[in-house]
């Protein structure tokens, strides 16, 4: 029992931290990436994430929502956040300038299994906006390249205009240590990469099943058909990882919104191996 | 754990000796049904309740709180307080005892949430015993029984309670504020007599082996969509929940737009939008899918977590909803088929 009745709360996970948008890059229309920097300097410090973690972007006065972080947890000082405008919070975020302060809270969640896919070929699935998390385990391979054997990117997106980090990825398509097929479902006269849905780029490539680890992300109808290919590319259940976007709005297993069979994605995910989310209800 | 007895004619004493020094709470008469509300006057305590319209939960993580208030220029918050203060939760049933040690798994867990942590610590319990209604199934999940989770236990003798002291507070209040005398065997006699009694009145012994698997080995089962059919979402069934937690949080601006409060409110699964994401898709659109959600997590999915089940058999539900849906008639469900 403590006297006093008005508690000061030392510790509140529900608190954002306030910080700085540092830098707005407009990837597309409705997709913008801010790099923002945390401001107290003790909390910035010690902000670490691995690839696949989400946090809690506030805006006070609108609301919070859970994005995933899309630099590399390399990158120490700033976070890159890929934002589509989608809803009050997003929309919120996509008015502010540079310059301008909103608040984060995290990270929260399980990120991809980095450790173990260290010493293995990556092969990376990524339909539309599924980019933005996958973007932050790419960089984080692409940092420490030696780690890993054959790399493969597979990103599809409906049409060019929508095709996010193109400037990026433009540049990959010229090396050697990254394989790196775009499509769209819909192509114009710019477009000289592939196109139709990202299934179809399995016909053209290799995958030695028995050392590959791969993760998907992507809109919901996407994994099952991912997977399907997958399979028949003899890859084992418990090497494939999903990501899933869930309603995830304390981001520490209370408010429950976000739970995905027996299980809630903001602590328990939103990172799943494909075996553990045959084994979710309703998960894919 | 220790003993003491209390005469009855004594309650009063313990009940005025507490509020000298807290805000003393229990149960109290509300039209003809009963609500935990402030205990002013000792004769306005009705410990021969049946149930409360709601469960002690409201008293730790309030049906609307403000969580913090903000600043919008900085996005910085202002205050963070939480109002706690010294509080005797008075005539608390097993279940309801029960119900809050599974709402400390998810609150004082993992990331402790500070609102519901403050008014915990500042709470006293003392627990009552109870009479089992038409609509009780405590005894299914065990629930009927409370070991921990309160200061005192007053167990209702007749003439007399058997007191148990669980803590040094709940000791020291009672040394205070009332006369209480050394338990004889006479005593322990009764009370295990007066646990007989409790034990032998319920209803019906539910059958709920294997009920965790049962609920994915059915969980295409056409009695879903029954349910889902009958099901009005009205949420009442989460709102009289003593285990029930799941909130939604809100931003309300001040006129001047400049400052606000974030405040959290009691939420459902059973709401169509409760799993909706910005992008459009809603993962639980049909009521079928709610209803069995919300089964689905009480009894597997925070059973997955806490190897216990989440509900403690008060019966409330049942009493709430218009659907004339409960749990027991969904757990028979399940359990229905095989050979006899």
């Amino acid at each position: 029992m403590t006297a006093s009745k008005n508690q000061h709360l030392a510790a509140n996970p529900y608190r954002p931290w306030p910080t700085r948008i540092t830098s707005i890059v407009d990837l597309t229309e409705n997709e913008k990436l801010f790099e923002l920097r945390i401001i107290d300097d003790e909390v910035r410090d010690t902000f670490r994430f691995d690839s696949g973690q989400f946090v809690e972007m506030s805006i006070f006065g609108v609301g919070e929502a859970p994005i995933s972080i899309s630099s590399a947890p390399s990158k120490r000082g700033f976070i890159e956040l890929c934002v589509r405008k989608a809803g009050d919070v997003t929309g919120a975020l996509h008015s502010k300038r540079c310059g301008d302060i909103i608040g984060i809270r995290g990270p929260f969640g399980r990120g991809f299994p980095i450790q173990e896919m260290k010493g293995h070929d990556v092969l990376l699935v990524a339909g539309g906006l599924g980019i933005a998390p996958l973007k932050s385990l790419i960089n984080q391979i692409h940092d420490e390249r030696h780690e890993f054997g054959k790399v493969t990117i597979l990103y599809g997106a409906r049409n060019p205009s929508e095709v996010l980090f193109r400037y990026q990825f433009d540049m990959w398509k010229h090396r050697d240590d990254f394989e790196l097929i775009l499509t769209v479902d819909e192509a114009d006269d710019s477009w000289a990469d592939e196109v139709g849905v990202v299934t179809k780029l399995f016909d053209k490539i290799e995958i030695d099943s028995a050392r590959t680890y791969s993760a998907i992300c992507g809109p919901p109808v996407m994994y099952r058909f991912v997977i399907d290919e997958m399979r028949k590319k003899g890859m084992d259940v418990d090497r494939i990882f999903v990501s899933f976007e869930r309603r995830m709005k304390c981001g520490i297993g209370k408010c429950g919104h976000c739970g995905v069979g027996h299980q809630y994605t903001c602590i328990d995910g939103p990172v799943f191996s494909y075996w553990e989310a045959m084994n979710l209800q309703e998960a894919i | 754990m220790f003993f003491r007895v209390m005469d009855q004619s004594r309650l009063p004493d313990l009940v005025r000796g507490l509020a000298e020094e807290f805000e003393v709470v229990g149960p109290v008469a509300k039209d003809d049904r009963y609500v935990f509300g402030r205990i002013e006057d000792p004769a306005d305590l009705e410990l021969h309740y049946d149930t409360t319209l709601l469960p002690p939960k409201k008293l730790f993580f309030p049906p609307e709180e403000r969580m913090m208030r903000f600043r919008v220029a900085d996005n910085e918050v202002v205050d963070d307080e939480v109002y706690a203060g010294p509080r005797v939760l008075f005539g608390v049933h097993p279940c309801d005892i029960n119900g809050l040690l599974l709402m400390d798994n998810v609150f004082m867990g993992d990331f402790e949430d500070p609102y519901y942590k403050a008014r915990r610590e500042n709470t006293v319990i003392v627990g009552v015993s109870c009479t089992p209604t038409d609509t009780c199934f405590c005894n299914a999940w065990g629930t009927d029984e409370v070991h921990w989770g309160f200061d005192i236990f007053l167990t209702d003798l007749g003439d007399r309670y058997f007191v148990s002291v669980r803590s040094v507070l709940g000791a020291e209040l009672l040394d205070r504020h009332v006369e209480t005398r050394e338990i004889g065997d006479a005593d322990t006699e009764a009370f295990q007599s007066a646990s007989r009694k409790f034990k032998g009145s319920f209803t019906e012994e539910l059958d709920t082996s294997q009920l965790p698997l049962l609920l994915d080995a059915k969980f295409d089962s056409p009695m879903w969509d029954e349910l889902g059919d009958r099901c009005l979402s009205c949420g009442a069934c989460s709102t009289v929940c003593p285990t029930c937690y799941c909130f939604d949080v809100v931003d309300r601006l001040e006129p001047d737009q400049k400052t606000g409060m974030r405040e959290r409110r009691w939420d459902s699964c059973q709401f169509v939008e409760f799993a909706a994401v910005a992008h459009g898709e809603n993962f639980r659109v049909s009521r079928a899918s709610r209803v069995k959600y919300r089964y689905y997590h009480k009894q597997w999915g925070y059973l997955s977590k806490f190897e216990r089940v989440l509900c403690v058999g008060c019966g409330r539900c049942e009493r709430a909803c218009l659907a004339k849906i409960s749990p027991r008639e969904v757990v028979k469900a399940l359990e229905t088929g095989g050979v006899q």
